[in-house]
């Protein structure tokens, strides 16, 4: 695993990857810091915001959970320890429990009526995905991935993507809901027994 | 529904709230129980390291300057709100930090056996302070301060099990930076029914009196990790 992960590391670069600079970064916010507090800012926003933006489909939404992550990024920064989770692993994870909570709100509009996000199901494999092989870091999850069953990866990349509930995935892949269920149990083992244990 | 002692259904929950299927009442459900449970927050946290790489593969977006100038004066607010409020909403975090940080530092526990493990924070900085664990069947309690600047002159740290519904029972003095206090009995039966540890102020040598005299300084949930 660790040799693996090495691999992908160095093979990008020629060289062991340099130290992680949002690890400074939040660890001077841990002490109050407000200066980096903004560069933090700037070098991950525009990766959260596109998480964001992917999984609840409207700006003005993404906007606002945006806001409200990085108010909790700030709160929370003492209580970030280093090398026990990556800054973004740490920063994704908040800001997409937040997009969750808030597609739990009572949504005024109906989704999919048109069938754009069954469209997007279909192109799931090809689109992030297919890129996720390109990044480096990513390289050995996408590995992992590949030995997936089609299906099992589509429901996972439209989980994960796009926020679908287990009973909107059985809408939007019509078919029973204790199939999309075993699809994803299915699939969420399958990738940790190729994944290991992570690092 | 009793979810103690369920490992496998943990784990797959835990994939399925990360991935983000587990939702409404379940993932409020499922959440309560990742407070409440050391090894629940663990899986939690290795199905994020595992599925956050996915993120890699979405397309970064520049959000609007006014998201940034919402934040700055957002955080302004909270400095002119002053200390009272700031306090009392670090107390009412105390506990979340608490297990937020126990999710971070278990991993380094993984290979050991079932334990009872306690995360002590000082509710003034919400750092914590003292790491303490046993082994379930066990009968040594292993105390590690995280914070060295905690001992104190010319009085002793005593630690205390906040047993449900009972006293409080003395487990020891805090014994510096690490050491190891013995238990009266094994594990299961010393923590068994303890859901907290707390750190009390007390004479050098301890609590003349076999209960707790001094101010608690420091105190944190006990869970069982396994």
């Amino acid at each position: 695993m660790a040799s693996r992960a090495e691999e992908a590391l160095t093979s990008a670069s020629g060289r062991p990857a340099s130290p992680d600079p949002l690890v400074g970064l939040l660890g001077d916010c841990g002490r109050g810091d407000r200066d980096a507090f903004e560069r933090l800012y700037r070098a991950s926003s525009a990766k959260l915001y596109g998480v964001a933006v992917r999984i609840l489909r409207r700006e003005d939404w993404a906007e606002e959970v945006l806001q409200d992550c990085y108010v909790s990024i700030w709160t929370h920064a003492p209580e970030y320890r280093p090398g026990l989770a990556a800054p973004m692993t740490w920063m994704t994870s908040i800001v997409r429990n937040r997009c969750l909570d808030w597609l739990r709100r009572p949504r005024p509009e109906v989704p999919d009526e048109d069938g754009s996000a069954t469209e997007q199901a279909e192109s799931a494999d090809a689109g992030p995905l297919a890129l996720l092989e390109s990044s480096t870091e990513a390289g050995a999850l996408a590995r992992c991935l590949a030995t997936l069953e089609a299906r099992q990866r589509q429901a996972i990349a439209l989980a994960f993507y796009d926020g679908l509930s287990h009973s909107e995935l059985a809408h939007h892949l019509r078919q029973p809901l204790g199939t999309v269920k075993t699809w994803v149990r299915r699939g969420l083992l399958r990738l940790k027994d190729c994944l290991g244990l992570p690092q | 529904m009793d979810y103690r002692n369920k490992p496998e259904l943990a784990e797959r929950l835990a994939g399925e709230y990360v991935l983000g299927t587990l939702r409404g009442p379940a993932r409020a459900r499922f959440r309560r129980w990742m407070a409440q449970d050391g090894a629940v927050a663990l899986a939690v946290h290795e199905w994020e390291a595992r599925l956050s790489p996915l993120a890699d593969a979405v397309a970064p977006q520049r959000p609007p300057g006014r998201v940034w100038n919402a934040i700055e004066s957002r955080l302004g607010e909270r400095r002119r709100r002053g200390f009272f409020w700031q306090g009392l909403a670090w107390l009412a975090s105390g506990a979340a930090a608490a297990m937020l940080a126990m999710a971070f530092l278990l991993p380094a526990l993984k290979p050991a056996p079932a334990a009872y493990v306690a995360l002590l924070t000082d509710p003034k900085t919400q750092r914590a302070v003292l790491y303490v664990s046993a082994d379930r069947k066990g009968t040594a309690l292993r105390v590690k301060a995280l914070d060295p600047s905690i001992r104190v002159a010319d009085a002793s740290l005593e630690l205390w099990a906040l047993p449900r519904g009972g006293k409080p029972r003395s487990l020891g003095l805090v014994p510096g930076e690490r050491g190891v206090l013995p238990l009266a009995a094994v594990a299961d039966e010393a923590l068994g029914d303890v859901p907290m540890l707390a750190v009390s102020l007390e004479p050098k040598g301890g609590s003349p009196t076999g209960a707790p005299t001094g101010p608690v300084l420091y105190s944190g949930p006990c869970v069982k990790d396994w």
